[in-house]
């Protein structure tokens, strides 16, 4: 699992790494026990002033590197596929080729736990 | 066109004034997100996939030239050089911070623009025909009645906290090209038998989850009685309109329960309560609005111009070009120009900062400075010298605007989907894209005709795939993008919901299916039948066996 936002004052999408908030999903930090990674939840929603709507996404490694595993979550990651400059992707590099390669999709299950939350 | 007032722009100075100090209290953590988000959606900005997205309010989409450049450069300063053109006839910048949107509003404010009701359960913005005041068809110039009631309803008290939000629609031609039957109120403007001007109200018309088409309440209501009769529809709807549950909550819904007959007793009797003389536009406010859309300018010219149809004829690409997006004004020697947003590789609705402003300049070399937004996603310019064709022309082919394309089957209106929007469950624009490169001959594009596709990216459906001819709507199928396609919509005078063919699709199998339903339609055409009418004589089998032909 990974740790993911948008930032408040600008919007960008952002991943927790280590009690910082990061740009980029390659430099998420992952969380393979469910208590840590709800302990970071709390930290972050406790950081009212930098973000809104943290959730945590599920993530997946396959022959191409880590990726979330939602199709809509990769999409944050790196941005709006009728667009390839604008968003993340256009940093370009080994780990958003490996974003762009990973397939396979699923819901967000960690937006829907922020529906049903709210 | 209307020009704001003393109290309008009071109004805006201190709206944005208001929202600058909401958003430096949520910065500073004054004010929660709980708090905070129900404020900055009353001012159009919403938090999408990857930004905050602002959406701009466009009065019945009308827009002049100063209006346009400020667009243009809030796109070039704020955003990544381009906006997109809404269905509701408004403008959305999709990569604004909030840090920037209280100047934004500031920078709107100065052009009398603005983000107020674009967003929450309020009376949103009203949308009218983009060829009102130049087109020979209309009844009545609907802008005068838009605008009165975008002044009645802009932060009206007893409406701004409505079970749900509310969108109208004035048509005034028989041809509605405003999706009237598909609003919560569509307003089509009528000629008495007596000569006296009045209004068909229908109600209860909408896409989403639950779509229906909106029915007659009142056959003929005298136009001067407008505003108390929508208070009375409104009034009820705010009454009795569902609260409890987000999905039902529309007046559609309510119409639905009640019945249109019941609907519209009650209407009446609230109606028959309200005191005319207080709720009723005054004759001579009506007046001064009315003063403010006589289009000043246009001259006198001969019908025909005859260097116009020299240049027609002499070069195919202008002549197809007139075939497909030149129509005609009721001024002799004038054009109403339709400018496509669609070229094939482009994303619908959008336009970069060189394009808006080119439309600019070219509306202010040729076209009395008027600009408008169809909802179908598309500009106009309504008038045009014939005379100046050609030079606009080569002016908006500079900018790749001249795409001959209106009505036609790459004309496709699509939401943001999944590329952008936090609800879509599916994207909608490489789809369209994918149609528009499979249909890039132009000969065969115009050869099929009149085709409306209509794609959303959700069942909320901005992209009115509900009253497609095709209509494509963008499911999530154990997480993976598929698409359903339904047949037979309009959102015309002869509207109707369409029906889904069958199984969903995934993507790369869309545009092949549109390509078999349009050689299904080839095959079986008479006369002059578009696409709709054919599929309205032999209905849906003969579709249907095409697309899952290798299903059997």
């Amino acid at each position: 699992m990974a740790l993911t936002a948008n930032r408040l004052s600008e919007g960008d999408v952002v991943f927790w790494a280590s009690g910082q908030w990061v740009d980029q999903f390659a430099e998420a930090e992952l969380f393979t026990e469910e208590a840590t990674a709800e302990a970071a939840v709390a930290l972050a929603k406790a950081q009212n002033r930098v973000v809104v709507d943290a959730y945590l996404i599920d993530v997946t490694r396959s022959e191409q590197g880590l990726a979330p595993v939602s199709y809509r979550e990769r999409l944050r990651a790196l941005g709006p596929t009728n667009e390839l400059g604008h968003g993340k992707q256009a940093l370009g590099g080994a780990a958003i080729t490996a974003l762009q390669a990973a397939s396979g999709a699923a819901r967000s299950t960690g937006r829907l736990d922020l529906i049903r939350r709210k | 066109m209307y020009r704001y007032d003393a109290i309008d722009k009071e109004l805006l100075t201190d709206r944005s004034n208001e929202f600058r100090h909401q958003v430096a209290r949520r910065l500073a953590g004054e004010l929660s997100e709980d708090q905070f988000k129900p404020l900055r959606l009353m001012n159009g900005l919403y938090l999408q996939l990857h930004a905050y997205m602002l959406r701009v309010c466009i009065p019945y989409g009308t827009l002049n030239v100063a209006q346009v450049r400020r667009l243009a450069w809030i796109a070039r300063t704020y955003d990544k050089d381009y906006g997109h053109f809404t269905t509701r006839q408004n403008i959305q910048f999709h990569w604004i911070k909030l840090r920037d949107a209280p100047d934004i509003l500031d920078a709107l404010a100065e052009v009398d623009l603005h983000a107020i009701q674009t967003s929450g359960n309020c009376i949103r913005n009203t949308t009218s025909d983009p060829r009102a005041g130049a087109t020979a068809e209309e009844i009545d110039d609907p802008r005068v009645w838009s605008e009165a009631i975008r002044q009645w309803s802009t932060l009206h008290p007893e409406f701004s906290y409505l079970p749900r939000k509310f969108k109208i629609a004035v048509t005034a031609s028989a041809k509605d090209r405003t999706a009237a039957r598909v609003h919560d109120i569509g307003l089509a403007l009528r000629r008495g038998r007596d000569g006296t001007l009045g209004f068909e109200v229908m109600v209860g018309g909408g896409m989403g989850r639950t779509p229906f088409i909106g029915q007659t309440i009142k056959e003929f209501l005298p136009a001067t009685r407008l505003l108390s009769y929508l208070e009375a529809v409104l009034r009820v709807y705010n009454r009795a309109g569902r609260r409890d549950n987000i999905y039902k909550a529309r007046i559609k819904i309510l119409v639905s329960s009640l019945g249109a007959e019941e609907f519209g007793r009650q209407v009446e009797e609230e109606w028959a309560q309200i005191d005319g003389a207080r709720a009723d536009l005054p004759d001579t406010e009506l007046a001064r609005i009315r003063a403010a859309f006589i289009q000043p300018g246009l001259e006198v010219l001969p019908a025909v111009s005859d260097s116009y149809e020299a240049a027609r004829a002499a070069n195919p690409a202008l002549a197809r070009f007139i075939r497909n997006n030149v129509s005609a004004h009721k001024a002799p020697g004038y054009a109403i120009v339709d400018v496509s947003l669609k070229a094939h590789d482009a994303t619908p609705g959008d336009a970069n900062f060189d394009q808006l402003e080119a439309i600019a300049d070219l509306a202010e070399r040729f076209g009395l400075g008027d600009i408008r937004v169809t909802h179908e996603q598309n500009l106009v310019l309504p008038h045009v010298k014939q005379s100046d064709l050609p030079a606009l022309f080569e002016g908006l082919a500079a900018v790749g605007l001249a795409t001959p394309n209106i009505n036609l089957v790459s004309d496709i209106i699509a939401c943001p989907g999944l590329d952008y929007c936090a609800l879509a469950n599916a994207r909608a624009i490489p789809v369209a894209q994918s149609i528009a490169q499979r249909f890039l001959d132009a000969d065969r594009a115009e050869l099929v005709g009149e085709l409306k596709i209509k794609i959303s990216g959700c069942i909320n459906a901005c992209g009115h795939h509900h009253v497609g001819h095709i209509g494509i709507l963008g499911v999530d199928k154990k997480g993976e993008e598929y698409y359903q396609l339904t047949l037979g919509g309009s959102g015309a005078e002869d509207a109707s919901i369409g029906k889904i063919l069958g199984p969903g699709i995934n993507a790369d199998q869309v545009a092949p299916a549109v390509d078999r339903l349009v050689e299904v339609y080839l095959a079986e055409r008479q006369g002059e039948e578009r696409f709709l009418d054919t599929y309205r004589r032999i209905g849906m089998t003969p579709f249907k066996e095409a697309v899952y032909v290798d299903a059997h």
